[in-house]
C-alpha cells in the first residue's frame, strides 16, 4: 500500500481496525437498552464490513493520493463523501439522474454515484474542492458568483464541474448549445438562465 | 452613508457554495455516527403481520434493526408535524412507503444492503389512492389551524344566476413532489436528555418544538442545526417521521445516527402537493365587471390528516367581486400526508386565471383590460384600503416590456415554421407569512460585527440580505459582517416558509445593528482617549467602519479602536413582532406549440412584481427566474403517478418525474420590479416575495397555449398528449 500524503483524512487499514475495536469495546460496556434482544446485532460490530470482502485501493483526488479500504460496492461518491470527507460533492438522487455528484475523472465529467470507487484506481479525480488555485477561484467558480448562478447551492458543485467539462468539450458555442449540454444537471431552484450566463462568461474568458 | 440594501450585492455565501466548503446537514462530521436506513412498507393499506430481522442482523456491520417492537411510545406532536400518526408505533399501514423498520450500521452501504434483507409480511387490503377512486364524496374538513375551508360574501349563487355573462370551468392538477436536490437528512446526537439534530430544516425552532414534544423533553434541551439547506420548497418546513424514528434509534443505541432519505423515499415520506380538482364559475356584466365568483376545490387527503394546503386566497383577495362562495373540500385516500409546496395557492389560482381568460374571450375583451376592470384597492373581506398595492403599475411595466399591445385577438393567428406562437398572461398574488424574531449583533475587539439570528437560508439569499442590513445600519463594509443563522442556539426566529424570511427578520436585524452602533458611539464619546470624547452622540455618523463627527470630519474613531480600548465586545439585540401581507405581480408568456407533435416551449417571459422595497435585486431576480421555471414544471411536466391497483407511486425518481432542466427554462426572461417601499412593512419596507412569481405562470402558459392553438386545456400538467 502506498503511503498517503494526507494521513489525517485517509484512514489506513490499521486505523480502521483500531476504531473497530473501540466501537466493539464501547458496545460491550453499554447495557443493551433494547427489550427485544433480537433487534441488536449479536455479532461484534465491525466498521468496514467483512474484512475479507474489503479492497485496498488508492484514489488520486485533487492531486493527492488517498489509500483506503472499501467494499467493492462503495460508489466513488460515497468514497469521496464518507471516507475522504470531501463533502463538496453532493448526493442528490444516487442514480445518475440529477448530476449533483458530477466530478471530473481524467478530465471527463461523470456522475460519481454511478461508478464504483474500485473502478477509479489510477484515475485522476477532480472534485469541486480541487478547482481553486489556493485562494484564487477557478474562472467558472468566479463566474457562478458574478452571475448569481446558484441559490441553495445543493446542485452547484455538480453544475460547476459539469461546466468546466462543458467548456473543455467545446460545447459552449452558443447559449442554446450551453442550455442543451448543461441539461444533465438539475437545479431545482431553477437558476438556469444565470447558469447559462456564467458558463458563457467563463467560456469567453477561457478563449481569452 | 453607504447603502447596500437595495443593491444587487453578490451573495456573501457564494464562495462557500462554489468551493464545496459550505457544510449542509448531511456533510457535517459527527464523530462516531452510525448510518441509518429505513425499510418502508410495500403495501398501501393493511398491517404488518411479521418482521424477520435475522438476515439483516447477520449482515456485516449492522448494529441494530429496530421495528415497532423496539420503539418507545412517543407522543404525536402538534403542527408542524402534519402526519397525524408516528410510524412504527404499531402495525397499521396507512400508506405505501411508510417506515416499518430502521437498519443501523457502520457504513451507508451496510445499512442500505441490510435493509433489503429485512423480511416483512403484510396483510394487505385494496387501496384507493386517487380522487377518481374515492369511496366517498368530497367533504368540507374542519378548519386547519383555525383557518376555515368555506368563505362567503354576498349571494354568489343568485348573482351567478342573474349574471349577464357566465363562465364555468372544471380544472385539475396532478400530485406533485417538491424534489429539493438535497434529500432530507437528519443526524441525532444524544447526551443524556439533551438532543442535537443536524437537520435539513426550513425552521430550526419549529423542528425543535416538535421534537421536544415527541420525546417529552424540555425544549431548551433540544438543539437543531442547519446552517445551509440544499433546497426546501416546503418539503423541509414540517417535521417528518424519519427524523423522529432516527432520533429514537440514536437514543436506544446511545450512539449518534445519521439518516438520509433516498430519492424514492422522498415521494412517500416528506409531503407533496395534493391531487386537486376545481370547479369554478364566474359571473360578470357585459362590461367585464365580476359579479359572482364560485369555486369548489377537492384535494386528495390522507386517512390520518385532513389538512388543506392548496387554498383559494386569490379568489378571496385579488379582485373586486361582491358575491363569493369558496368551498375547499377533500377526499380521504390511502396516500401519504400532503403538505405545503412552493406557492400552495398556485393550484387554485390556475383555475381563477384560466376562467378569467375564458371570460375575456367570451366578452371579446383583452384579458389584461379585464383584470384592470376588476382591480381593487380594498381588502375584500375587511373593506380596508390596502396600504400599498402597485399592481396596476406592474401591469403597465410588464405589458409594455412584453409588447402586449401587439397581441393578435384571434387564436391560432401566428405560425412560425412548424410552431404556433401564442401569448398569455395572468396576475400573480401570494399571501406571505411573518413571524416575530429577535436578532443580536456583537461588535468584537477587531471591530467586526457578528449577527446572530435563528433564521435560515434556503437559497433565497438570507445570509446576504441580513449582512447588507447590518453593514448599512452600522456603517461598516460588508466584509466586516459575519452572519450566523440556522441554529436554535441563536436568538429566536421563525420558519423559512410561506415567503416569511425577509418579512420576519429584516426589522429585528436592523434594530440590533442600530443598537450595537449606538452603544459603540456612546462608548466612544464617553472615552477620554477617543478623538470623539465629549461629542454629543447624535453628532456622530458611522461610515466604512469609522465613527465621524458630523461637523468636523477630522475628529474620527473606528469601531475597532473603540471596542478594543473598552476591552470587551459590545452586544445589542433587537426584536420585532412582524406582520403578514400580500405581494403582487403579473406574468406575460410566449409559447410555441409544435403543430404536429404538440410539444410546448416557453420562449419568452416578462414579469413585474410589487414586493415593497427590493432588498437585493440580484436575489429577488433569482426568485423570479426560479419561480417562472417552477411554473413551467407545474404547467407542462411535473406529475406523480399512482398505480391505482397498488396505491404506490410508480415514478419516484428524477428520470420519470420530470422537473425542468436547463433547456426548458425560457431563454428570454425579464424580471421587473416596482420597488416602492411598503409603509406598513415591519421589514424596512420589504414584503415576503419568494413564492409570488410562480402563482400566475401555469395559467399564463395555458392561456398562451389557447391563444396559439385554440385548444383550452384545464388539466395540469399540459403534456404533449393533451395537445395532439
Amino acid at each position: 500500500m502506498r503511503k498517503s500524503p494526507h494521513p489525517a483524512t485517509s484512514p489506513t487499514r490499521r486505523t480502521v481496525l483500531k476504531s473497530t475495536a473501540a466501537a466493539a469495546a464501547g458496545a460491550t460496556l453499554v447495557p443493551n437498552p433494547v427489550s427485544a434482544a433480537s433487534s441488536v446485532s449479536a455479532a461484534a460490530p465491525t466498521t468496514a464490513g467483512d474484512a475479507s470482502e474489503a479492497v485496498e485501493i488508492t484514489l488520486s483526488v485533487n492531486g493527492h493520493k488517498h489509500a483506503l479500504t472499501v467494499e467493492p460496492r462503495v460508489t466513488l461518491l460515497d468514497a469521496l463523501r464518507e471516507r475522504l470527507a470531501l463533502t463538496g460533492t453532493k448526493k442528490g438522487c444516487d442514480r445518475g439522474e440529477c448530476g449533483a455528484c458530477t466530478v471530473l475523472v481524467d478530465g471527463e465529467r461523470i456522475k460519481s454515484c454511478l461508478t464504483l470507487a474500485v473502478m477509479r484506481e489510477g484515475s485522476a479525480i477532480t472534485t469541486v474542492e480541487g478547482l481553486a488555485d489556493g485562494d484564487r477561484l477557478h474562472p467558472v467558480q468566479e463566474a457562478f458568483i458574478r452571475r448569481d448562478a446558484f441559490q441553495c447551492g445543493g446542485c452547484t458543485p455538480g453544475q460547476i464541474m459539469s461546466a468546466v467539462a462543458c467548456i473543455r468539450e467545446g460545447h459552449t458555442g452558443s447559449e442554446e448549445e450551453i442550455r442543451q449540454w448543461m441539461s444533465g444537471n438539475i437545479c431545482r431552484c431553477a437558476c438556469y438562465q444565470n447558469i447559462v450566463a456564467a458558463v458563457a462568461d467563463a467560456a469567453r474568458e477561457g478563449r481569452g | 452613508m453607504t447603502s447596500l440594501v437595495g443593491r444587487p450585492v453578490a451573495r456573501v455565501d457564494g464562495r462557500a457554495k462554489v468551493t464545496g466548503a459550505a457544510r449542509y446537514p448531511a456533510d457535517n462530521p459527527v464523530p462516531g455516527a452510525l448510518h441509518g436506513f429505513l425499510v418502508t412498507s410495500e403495501v398501501t393499506k393493511g398491517e404488518v403481520t411479521d418482521i424477520d430481522t435475522s438476515a439483516a442482523l447477520a449482515h456485516p456491520g449492522v448494529v441494530a434493526v429496530l421495528t415497532h417492537r423496539d420503539m418507545p411510545r412517543l407522543t404525536v406532536p402538534p403542527f408542524p408535524y402534519l402526519k397525524g400518526f408516528i410510524p412504527m408505533q404499531d402495525t397499521v399501514i396507512h400508506h405505501a412507503g411508510q417506515p416499518v423498520a430502521i437498519v443501523v450500521a457502520h457504513t451507508v452501504e451496510q445499512a442500505h444492503g441490510a435493509a433489503t434483507l429485512v423480511a416483512v409480511r403484510y396483510r394487505a387490503e385494496r387501496p384507493r389512492a386517487v380522487i377518481d377512486d374515492a369511496a366517498e364524496s368530497p367533504y368540507l374538513p374542519p378548519p386547519f389551524r383555525d383557518r376555515r375551508n368555506e368563505f362567503q360574501r354576498g349571494d354568489a349563487a343568485a348573482a351567478w344566476a342573474q349574471a349577464e355573462i357566465c363562465v364555468e370551468a372544471r380544472c385539475s392538477s396532478a400530485t406533485r413532489h417538491h424534489n429539493p436536490i438535497e434529500p432530507h437528512a437528519t443526524t441525532a446526537q444524544w447526551d443524556g436528555d439533551r438532543l442535537t439534530l443536524h437537520e435539513t430544516a426550513q425552521g430550526v425552532n419549529l423542528t425543535k418544538g416538535v421534537i421536544a414534544a415527541v420525546f417529552a423533553l424540555q425544549t431548551e434541551n433540544v438543539r437543531v442545526v442547519a446552517p445551509y439547506l440544499g433546497g426546501g420548497f416546503g418539503a423541509k418546513g414540517p417535521v417528518w417521521s424519519h427524523t423522529i424514528i432516527n432520533a429514537a434509534a440514536a437514543r436506544i443505541l446511545r450512539r449518534p445516527v445519521r439518516l438520509v432519505l433516498s430519492r424514492a423515499q422522498m415521494y412517500t415520506m416528506a409531503g407533496h402537493r395534493s391531487e386537486f380538482r376545481q370547479h369554478i364559475r364566474l359571473g360578470a356584466t357585459r362590461a367585464g365587471k365580476l359579479t359572482a365568483l364560485l369555486t369548489t376545490t377537492t384535494a386528495q387527503l390522507s386517512n390520518t390528516d385532513e389538512s388543506i394546503f392548496n387554498t383559494c386566497e386569490s379568489a378571496r383577495f385579488l379582485y373586486d367581486c361582491p358575491n363569493l362562495h369558496i368551498r375547499q373540500e377533500g377526499v380521504r385516500l390511502d396516500v401519504a400526508t400532503s403538505s405545503y409546496m412552493r406557492s400552495p395557492e398556485t393550484t387554485a389560482h390556475f383555475g381563477l386565471e384560466t376562467a378569467l381568460d375564458e371570460l375575456s374571450w367570451a366578452l371579446d375583451m383583452d384579458p389584461l383590460e379585464l383584470r384592470r376592470r376588476n382591480h381593487t384597492e380594498f381588502n375584500q373581506e375587511t373593506g380596508q384600503r390596502f396600504g400599498s398595492k402597485h399592481l396596476l403599475q406592474c401591469y403597465d411595466l410588464a405589458s409594455r416590456a412584453f409588447g402586449w399591445s401587439q397581441r393578435k385577438r384571434r387564436p391560432g393567428a401566428t405560425k412560425d415554421g412548424d410552431e404556433y406562437v401564442g401569448w398569455g398572461m395572468a396576475t400573480e398574488m401570494h399571501t406571505f407569512a411573518a413571524m416575530p424574531s429577535t436578532a443580536s449583533v456583537t461588535v468584537g475587539l477587531d471591530g467586526k460585527a457578528v449577527l446572530r439570528v435563528a433564521t435560515q437560508d434556503i437559497g433565497t439569499g438570507t445570509y446576504t440580505i441580513v449582512s447588507q442590513i447590518v453593514a448599512d445600519a452600522m456603517g461598516v463594509p460588508l466584509d466586516a459582517v459575519q452572519a450566523h443563522i440556522g441554529d436554535t442556539a441563536l436568538p429566536v426566529a421563525g420558519v423559512s416558509a410561506a415567503s416569511a424570511t425577509i418579512a420576519s427578520v429584516c426589522g429585528s436585524v436592523d434594530r440590533a445593528a442600530r443598537a450595537a452602533r449606538d452603544a459603540v458611539v456612546r462608548l466612544a464619546v464617553a472615552d477620554d482617549r477617543s478623538p470623539l470624547f465629549g461629542v454629543p452622540s447624535d453628532e456622530v455618523e458611522t461610515r466604512h467602519g469609522h465613527l465621524i463627527h458630523t461637523r468636523n470630519h477630522e475628529r474620527r474613531d473606528s469601531y475597532r479602536a473603540v471596542v478594543s480600548r473598552s476591552g470587551k465586545p459590545v452586544e445589542a439585540t433587537g426584536s420585532v413582532p412582524n406582520l403578514p401581507g400580500l405581494s403582487y405581480g403579473v406574468v406575460f408568456a410566449e409559447v410555441r406549440v409544435h403543430a404536429r407533435l404538440g410539444s410546448v416551449r416557453v420562449t419568452r417571459v416578462v414579469t413585474a412584481h410589487d414586493i415593497g422595497r427590493v432588498m437585493n435585486r440580484r436575489t429577488a431576480r433569482g426568485q423570479v427566474i426560479g419561480g417562472v421555471t417552477w411554473g413551467i414544471g407545474h404547467a407542462l411536466m411535473e406529475h406523480t403517478v399512482y398505480d391505482r391497483n397498488t396505491g404506490r407511486v410508480v415514478n419516484p425518481n428524477l428520470s420519470t418525474y420530470l422537473v425542468p432542466v436547463c433547456a426548458d427554462a425560457p431563454p428570454a426572461l425579464e424580471a421587473l420590479f416596482v420597488d416602492e417601499p411598503d409603509p406598513g412593512s415591519t421589514a424596512l419596507g420589504a414584503r415576503g416575495f419568494g413564492e409570488t412569481p410562480i402563482t400566475g405562470v401555469p395559467a399564463a402558459i395555458g392561456n398562451a397555449i389557447y391563444h396559439a392553438t385554440g385548444r383550452r386545456v384545464r388539466d395540469l400538467p399540459i403534456t404533449q398528449d393533451k395537445l395532439l
